[in-house]
């Protein structure tokens, strides 16, 4: 049985504005699910939901098989973390630990023992009887964090915990986060908007759009098989080339030097898609395309090429290219690409939504 | 940051104005009282004399004093009190509601604009007697109204009319400090089991103490210096002294009494008081609150 079930889950606001359609979704014990999407897209609302600090307009949430759609955010035996921390300003550490268990009713004793089990895992031990505003940004984090396991809750609720972090904090965190949520054990619902953390967090990630599930998978399902061009410009970094193109007597229109024939794609309008890192630069005979240079970022480890490709119809699409090592192509230049054909992804124009390419 | 001004002249006489103001309504009538305060005078200004401090040592001799003293503390800790209580309260209640909020808000602000002697009359109606609404309902459920002749209900007529005109301001603040309280903290202490009452009084109470602080402050002096108007309008310091407070002496032996001199000394403790809790203001208030 699953241990968090989200059935037909959806939002209306009193206005009629329909946040959330439906979501299905079925999260097992110990899952680590992140919902991921641009802002505005419902994750955080959908987040809300199901801590009870959002009513759900239809639908069911069950925690452990029951159903908790009309429960207080208490009963439903949840933690979250906040995205500002949400720490009681004038309570210390140690007090802020232990608010919730008082408030249940749990002796002092087991209190004392669960807050410095708590802090030894988290090293808050010297933090204890601090206030949070004498506490680094990090510091706070794992406060907050401390706070959600103390209680031992059924589900841990996340809503972009690290986006108040700096860069280098938040992969250190992340990292953390994760190592601690496979220690606990504890079924995890998070929510972000920055890929990387959901690509690295994530058991099973939940792409978000419009208040809709896009695609729900393991990360490497949506990185290798995007179900959706939206899908596929938000999961990876830079986000994947898609170039719109047509089919016409069997043969992709791309330009001069690319042809395909494709029986089942007669005269329909597509979307070509290539991410940055599954280009190479050959020699000019081999090449697929022609690149034009625009501008070159050098990250040491690899470097980005921005530029547009030279296309047989006349088109000049704006292209990336993401080549390990160190290469320095001249602004204007025209670099030769090999594109190969396990590398493509190929979207229905109008639909958006991904077409099985079973044409060569 | 300063700003040069070509002229020297210039900004002093811009600000000759507001000197000018504050030294004849201010300053010179101050150093008057402070004068005063060692003369004794006779009722029709004709003559006086220098008396040093026998004003001062009159005034902590006389026992009515220490009754006015009294009367003082018992009035400004109930305005305060229940001023600021009512006003929280309605302020935690506006900041609920969700539908025609703006509404609810400025109702609840207009009794500030209500000139005090006005409000005073209001409650005077009110509480008559012989024909007040609220005096013969209090009737009919067995209570005997006569501020005229009961000097607690005087007082209470009194604390009633001065605390309503102060609740709009204390809410004012109270639904600002509420609203910059985080919802997430609320929603916190929500999902960590705090029932809605505890939630007010262990998380949003304590995060409006810088609030709450500054408002006892701002009542205490409303209600020591600030209320000569509704007292004078609604029982005009009786019945006897029951509701003659520390200011409503100094108008009543001054400019009924004729004892200048006693009134004079009376305004310079007063004066002292002022200066005692404007440092308390600016030393604690400034520095706000810490939790």
């Amino acid at each position: 049985m699953s241990d968090l079930v989200l059935e037909n889950i959806g939002k209306t606001y009193a206005n009629g504005y329909h946040a959330i359609p439906s979501i299905d979704l079925n999260i097992e014990q110990g899952e680590f699910i992140v919902l991921v999407g641009p802002s505005g897209c419902g994750k955080s609302t959908l987040l809300r939901m199901v801590a009870g600090l959002e009513t759900i307009t239809q639908g069911d949430l069950l925690i452990k098989g029951e159903r908790v759609n009309d429960k207080e955010p208490a009963a439903r035996d949840i933690a979250m973390v906040f995205q500002n921390y949400a720490l009681y300003p004038h309570m210390s550490v140690y007090d802020n630990m232990a608010y919730g268990l008082k408030n249940r009713g749990v002796n002092k004793d087991e209190i004392d023992t669960k807050v410095n089990a708590v802090a030894v895992m988290l090293g808050l031990e010297e933090l204890l009887s601090r206030k949070p505003k004498q506490l680094s940004g990090g510091q706070r984090q794992r406060v907050a964090m401390g706070r959600a396991m103390v209680r031992d809750p059924k589900v841990f609720l996340f809503d972009e915990p690290l986006s108040n972090l700096d860069a280098k904090l938040r992969v250190q965190m992340r990292v953390e986060i994760r190592e601690l949520q496979r220690k606990l054990g504890t079924t995890t619902l998070y929510v972000t908007h920055d890929q990387v953390e959901a690509m690295t967090l994530a058991d099973r990630l939940v792409v978000l759009n419009k208040g809709h599930a896009e695609q729900i998978g393991t990360p490497m399902e949506l990185y290798d098989r995007p179900a959706s061009t939206f899908v596929a410009q938000f999961i990876g970094s830079p986000s994947m080339n898609l170039i719109p193109t047509a089919v016409k007597s069997e043969y992709l229109q791309l330009g001069v030097d690319i042809r395909l024939p494709c029986p089942q794609l007669a005269d329909q309008k597509l979307i070509w898609g290539i991410r940055p890192e599954h280009v190479e630069i050959c020699a000019a005979e081999e090449a697929d395309v022609m690149l034009s240079v625009k501008a070159v970022e050098a990250l040491g480890a690899e470097t980005l090429v921005h530029g547009s490709l030279q296309l047989g119809d006349g088109n000049t699409p704006n292209f990336v290219v993401r080549l390990a090592g160190h290469h320095t192509p001249k602004s204007g230049e025209r670099l030769p690409l090999r594109v190969p054909k396990s590398a493509w992804h190929l979207f229905d124009a109008e639909t958006q939504q991904r077409v099985e390419k079973s044409c060569n | 940051m300063s700003v040069h001004f070509p002229q020297k002249k210039l900004p002093y006489l811009l600000l000759l104005p507001q000197l000018v103001i504050t030294f004849i309504f201010f300053l010179w009538p101050a150093e008057q009282a402070i004068e005063q305060a060692f003369y004794q005078e006779d009722a029709f200004g004709l003559s006086r004399e220098f008396v040093g401090l026998d004003n001062f040592i009159d005034i902590f001799q006389d026992p009515q004093y220490y009754t006015s003293i009294g009367v003082t503390l018992i009035f400004s800790f109930s305005v305060a009190f229940l001023g600021m209580a009512l006003a929280l309260w309605l302020a935690v209640m506006a900041d609920r509601v969700i539908r025609g909020k703006l509404a609810y808000q400025t109702l609840l602000i207009w009794p500030y604009a209500v000139a005090p002697a006005l409000a005073g009359v209001l409650w005077w109606i009110l509480f008559d007697p012989s024909m007040g609404p609220v005096a013969l309902w209090l009737e009919t459920v067995g209570v005997e109204w006569n501020h005229f002749l009961n000097g607690d209900q005087a007082m209470i007529l009194v604390v009633i009319s001065a605390t309503w005109k102060q609740i709009s301001y204390n809410f004012l603040f109270f639904l600002a400090g509420l609203q910059a309280v985080p919802r997430s903290l609320i929603e916190a202490a929500a999902i960590d089991g705090a029932s809605p009452a505890k939630r007010f009084w262990d998380i949003v109470f304590p995060l409006l103490s810088p609030t709450t602080f500054f408002l006892l402050v701002v009542n205490l002096v409303y209600a020591f210096f600030d209320t000569f108007g509704v007292i004078d309008a609604t029982t005009q310091g009786g019945p006897g002294v029951s509701t003659a407070t520390m200011v409503y002496k100094v108008f009543n032996d001054g400019f009924i009494g004729l004892d200048l001199g006693s009134s004079a000394a009376q305004s310079v403790v007063l004066m002292g008081l002022v200066g005692i809790m404007t440092v308390v203001q600016f030393r604690y208030i400034e520095r706000k609150v810490e939790y």
